[in-house]
């Protein structure tokens, strides 16, 4: 897929790739956008032209992961992206997969137990990630800011990195085995509709979340061990 | 998982192989695709491992001790029919065709042999005793404890939770607990 570049017009871009609309939200970029180029709109919200379409061309090609470049950013810039990615998580994404699922387990037929099951596989899930987010915002974060912070006068670049692979990720698991739970094996009498409106939301939050744990895991880790090296 | 098909190109000209090497990974993923741009070349990587030879026709002729044993694997690329005329039981794909059936030449070579489904194991049915470490997985049972229960070593439960994921498309606890309480292997009652 074609990279996108600071001279093109934005709103030809989100016309393309609908999907990026949650992620200009995220730099607080709002619709109506008019013919304006990548670059202009930018200047006009104060955000780093470089980060923002790194952003969005890692979001859009799931080949595009330019590690060195990424690691360049302040780590305030790829923390304030991820806290903003968990807060659309917890604010849009999960209740639109809950109303979802709601609906399709309500109007679908009653005595169909298979149904009430994929809730609770569903609620364990949220479980999971709110755990993760709460982590995040009261621990995690803080401490990598404050890594960050204490190293502010020395060099960037002497951060000593090496890309470890995480281990796998029981989100994104527990996401995917919900899709296959409800695609493989669901049975019994359900509403077709509903139950694609569930599996697309549900897909949708998938992509998203492997996109914020390629940053996690492959960007701001290795900067957070990297830190902590030179503030022993 | 069925190990990536191993694709030797071995063409003097870049964009050429460039080209064939954009359209299996477009067209026919999983394939891992090794460029070279003479056989000498080839030859100094010392592989010879590779399921399938894409060649100019004279790289084929003068290296026939090769090639010649390797003929089902080896697609040579061709751009006129007379050639093909006089060599019909070696294949060959026309680099003047149109893309749609550069294609379709392509898939007859590459994917009529493969078995038609990506997991080797047809029978998705679980063994009893998968059924078994699956109710104990459920439980909530540790892997060790499985072992010790069922008598088997650490090791083969592990065997088993991997077929037993691979077979069911489902990798977490959580994931194998819904499917053994959806098909009775345990009952939901107590989840």
């Amino acid at each position: 897929m074609a990279l996108v570049y600071p001279n093109m017009q934005l709103s030809e871009v989100v016309q393309e790739h609908p999907s990026l609309i949650p992620v200009i939200n995220r730099f607080e970029i709002r619709l109506g956008l008019g013919d304006r180029s990548v670059s202009a709109i930018c200047n006009e919200y104060t955000l780093d032209t470089d980060f923002f379409l790194t952003v969005i061309n890692t979001f859009l090609n799931e080949e595009y992961f330019p590690e060195k470049k990424l690691r360049t950013f302040h780590t305030s810039q790829i923390i304030d992206y991820l806290t903003k990615t968990n807060q659309y998580y917890q604010r849009y994404q999960l209740p639109n997969i809950e109303r979802h699922l709601g609906s399709f387990i309500s109007m679908s037929t009653p005595g169909n137990n298979t149904l009430n099951l994929i809730g609770k596989f569903f609620s364990s899930f949220k479980e999971e990630l709110t755990t993760r987010i709460r982590k995040d915002e009261q621990v995690w974060f803080p401490y990598c800011l404050s890594l960050s912070e204490k190293l502010h006068s020395g060099p960037k670049e002497e951060l000593l990195l090496n890309s470890s692979q995480p281990e796998e990720d029981t989100i994104e698991e527990l996401l995917a085995d919900l899709k296959s739970i409800m695609i493989k094996h669901l049975s019994g009498e359900y509403d077709e509709n509903l139950c694609y409106a569930v599996i697309f939301a549900v897909s949708s939050l998938e992509k998203d979340i492997k996109q914020h744990n390629r940053i996690r895991y492959r960007i701001l880790m290795p900067m957070v061990s990297a830190m902590e090296k030179l503030c022993i | 998982m069925h190990r990536n098909k191993q694709i030797a190109i071995i063409l003097p000209d870049t964009l050429q192989s460039l080209g064939l090497y954009s359209l299996l990974n477009e067209y026919f993923p999983p394939v891992e695709v090794n460029l070279f741009p003479s056989f000498d070349v080839f030859c100094a990587g010392g592989n010879d491992l590779f399921d399938y030879y894409f060649v100019q026709p004279e790289t084929f002729t003068f290296n026939t001790d090769f090639f010649l044993p390797r003929r089902s694997k080896t697609i040579i690329l061709t751009d006129g029919i007379e050639e093909m005329r006089c060599q019909q039981s070696l294949n060959h794909l026309m680099t003047k065709a149109s893309q749609e059936t550069i294609i379709e030449q392509l898939q007859q070579y590459l994917v009529t042999d493969t078995p038609n489904t990506s997991s080797g194991d047809n029978n998705k049915e679980l063994s009893s005793r998968e059924t078994d470490v699956l109710q104990l997985i459920a439980y909530g049972i540790t892997n060790k404890e499985i072992a010790d229960k069922l008598n088997i070593s650490l090791n083969t439960v592990l065997t088993h939770r991997k077929n037993i994921t691979a077979k069911l498309g489902i990798k977490t606890v959580s994931g194998l607990t819904f499917y053994a309480i959806m098909n009775g292997i345990v009952s939901g009652e107590e989840f």
